[in-house]
């Protein structure tokens, strides 16, 4: 019988697995905090900051948009066209274009915008990060006087938060329009009745949770893999595993505020 | 001397800021145009008149729900209350544009279906009445689905007690059955039909006794028919001595036609007879008259004899 195996030995690992566990969690909220207050200071947007914020942002988000508003469409045309052929075999026509905004426009497209960024985008955004940490230049810019965090840090999270809300208003309005155009083809007649069906299902409340959610999404896939490379010291873990908890970490996260988004919407 | 903060350098892009400065101007419109389009949607570009409808139970109706009237919305509902006396108050905005559909005489109602959750529904009848006012409060009629359930059920259920009962051991149909069943093995019996009929079988044996004797009296009947057929149809038959009997009053009617005759023929003499005599009484009849007035000559005469005549009392006119 070995020490670790007993059980004192065992809840006492158990004890620093949690604390470690809070303590990273507790260092991705200060990290969050830090950045908040970076992003909110008009000095992290002076000119010699400008550029790499223009660069991330432009780079992060337009190689993505174009894949991802096809992606969207077909996604958008399957579904739509799946949930109307249904409910028009069970007689229910009149109920399927509320389903159709609620489930692609309120659920499903959000949700894929936040993961596709997350792999398009944050991902190896924070990969930058990890290797520049790597080959040492972090700790050389933090002795010159330079503050790495707000001058290569920021501007990727910003990027990454603009990034998950730029696909997710694009892919929605897109969603929007196909869902017309499946269930109305290109006529015009069917404007009126459609904007009555958004309209019903986008109250004050569900707007509001919905433009929240899509903000926490962004800062989530944004922050928590940027977090994880940074949590950790290159000396003691292979970078691949810090990846790997970050995107769980991630995942929760995002499951997370989906199920707040629900309980806000449909309790 | 200034620290250059950038560590990494990103593949240079022409014209960055400006394309930057687009996604961003991209990313305001969409949010920007999707907020309008939304308060579009929820009306708020609309004017609207208010519509209070009072119901007793408000379950299922939620705020944001339509009203339609035939079946197209005109109005949202805003508000839920509970009003003081218990009743619940829908309050609902009214677009003003479709404000017109609805009258004084407007009816209200809220359907309870069994898919599809509560709907509130506008009946107008007479679109020549007054329009309804802002802020006006109605009754709404309640048609309930669910409601209507138990009551199907009860019935439901009730018919299937009626039917169980029907359909037991002992039930009188049951008993009719059994009954109909004996009937038919009683009708596949030896005696059949007449045995059902008479309901024994001693009963049934005393027909069939019954049936052989009316067959030999049949039979009897037949003998006599053939015997009968002779006596009437045969050479010496009573048809035969009939026609004879016939002819013979031929005959006799031929006789008597020219009897007849002849005594027509003294008749027409009597008749000429007659004609005289009524000639003759004519002729008596003139006599007659002559002498009536030849005889109140003479007595006129002998009347004038007395008078003239002094002696004479007696006045007294005898005729000879």
């Amino acid at each position: 019988m070995t020490p670790t195996t007993s059980p004192p030995g065992a809840f006492a690992e158990l004890a620093r697995t949690a604390g470690a566990w809070l303590f990273g969690w507790w260092r991705t909220v200060h990290l969050t905090a830090l950045l908040l207050v970076l992003a909110l200071s008009p000095s992290s947007y002076r000119r010699e900051h400008r550029r790499a914020l223009a660069s991330h942002v432009y780079l992060g988000t337009a190689e993505s948009l174009l894949w991802f508003t096809v992606l969207s469409t077909l996604i958008s045309l399957v579904v739509t066209r799946i949930v109307l052929v249904t409910a028009l075999s069970y007689g229910l026509s009149q109920y399927a274009l509320e389903m159709v905004v609620r489930v692609l426009v309120l659920e499903l497209i959000p949700l894929a915008a936040a993961l596709f960024a997350a792999l398009r985008c944050t991902t190896p955004l924070a990969a930058e990060i990890a290797a520049l940490r790597s080959r040492g230049e972090w700790d050389e810019a933090a002795a010159r006087g330079a503050d790495p965090l707000r001058s290569e840090v920021l501007p990727r999270v910003v990027a990454g938060v603009f990034c998950t809300l730029m696909l997710a208003a694009v892919s929605c309005v897109v969603t929007l329009v196909v869902a017309y155009l499946s269930t109305y083809a290109f006529t015009t007649e069917g404007f009126g009745a459609y904007t009555h069906t958004v309209g019903q299902v986008f109250n004050p409340v569900v707007s509001l949770i919905f433009g929240l959610k899509i903000l926490f999404f962004g800062i989530t896939v944004a922050l928590m893999p940027m977090a994880a490379v940074l949590d950790t010291t290159p000396r003691r873990r292979a970078y691949t595993s810090v990846e790997l908890q970050g995107l769980v970490r991630m995942f929760l996260a995002i499951v997370l505020i989906e199920v707040a988004s629900l309980v806000g919407n449909y309790y | 001397m200034k620290v250059d903060d950038a560590l990494s350098h990103p593949a240079p892009v022409s014209n960055l800021e400006f394309k930057a400065a687009l996604l961003l101007a991209l990313f305001v419109a969409l949010v920007l145009g999707t907020v309008l389009y939304l308060m579009y949607a929820r009306g708020s570009f609309e004017e609207t008149q208010q519509l209070v409808l009072v119901v007793d139970d408000s379950e299922g109706v939620r705020v944001g729900m339509d009203l339609t009237f035939a079946g197209f919305p005109i109005g949202r509902v805003h508000r839920i209350e509970l009003a003081p006396d218990g009743a619940a108050r829908i309050v609902i905005d009214v677009l003003r544009r479709d404000a017109h559909w609805l009258r004084e005489s407007s009816v209200f109602i809220l359907m309870r279906s069994l898919v599809g959750g509560v709907s509130l529904k506008a009946y107008s009848g007479v679109l020549t009445d007054p329009p309804l006012p802002d802020g006006a409060q109605r009754k709404v009629l309640v048609g309930d689905t669910n409601a209507e359930l138990p009551l199907l059920v009860s019935n439901a259920r009730e018919l299937l007690q009626n039917l169980t009962r029907l359909s037991a051991t002992d039930s009188a149909l049951s008993a009719s059955l059994n009954n109909l069943q004996m009937l038919t093995e009683r009708l596949n019996g030896p005696r059949g039909a007449a045995g059902v009929l008479l309901g024994n079988e001693a009963e049934a044996r005393k027909l069939a006794t019954a049936l052989d004797r009316v067959n030999q009296l049949l039979a009897r009947l037949d003998g006599m028919a053939v015997k009968a057929d002779a006596q009437v149809l045969g050479p010496a038959g009573l048809v035969h001595e009939t026609r004879a009997t016939v002819l013979q009053l031929n005959i006799m009617l031929g006789d008597a036609r020219d009897t007849l005759k002849r005594v027509d023929a003294v008749l027409a003499e009597a008749q000429a007879v007659a004609a005289n005599t009524r000639v003759a009484t004519t002729d008596l009849g003139a006599l007659r008259a002559e002498i009536d007035a030849t005889v109140r000559k003479v007595e006129q005469l002998v009347d004038e004899v007395n008078r003239k005549w002094p002696f004479a009392r007696d006045a007294e006119l005898k005729l000879r």
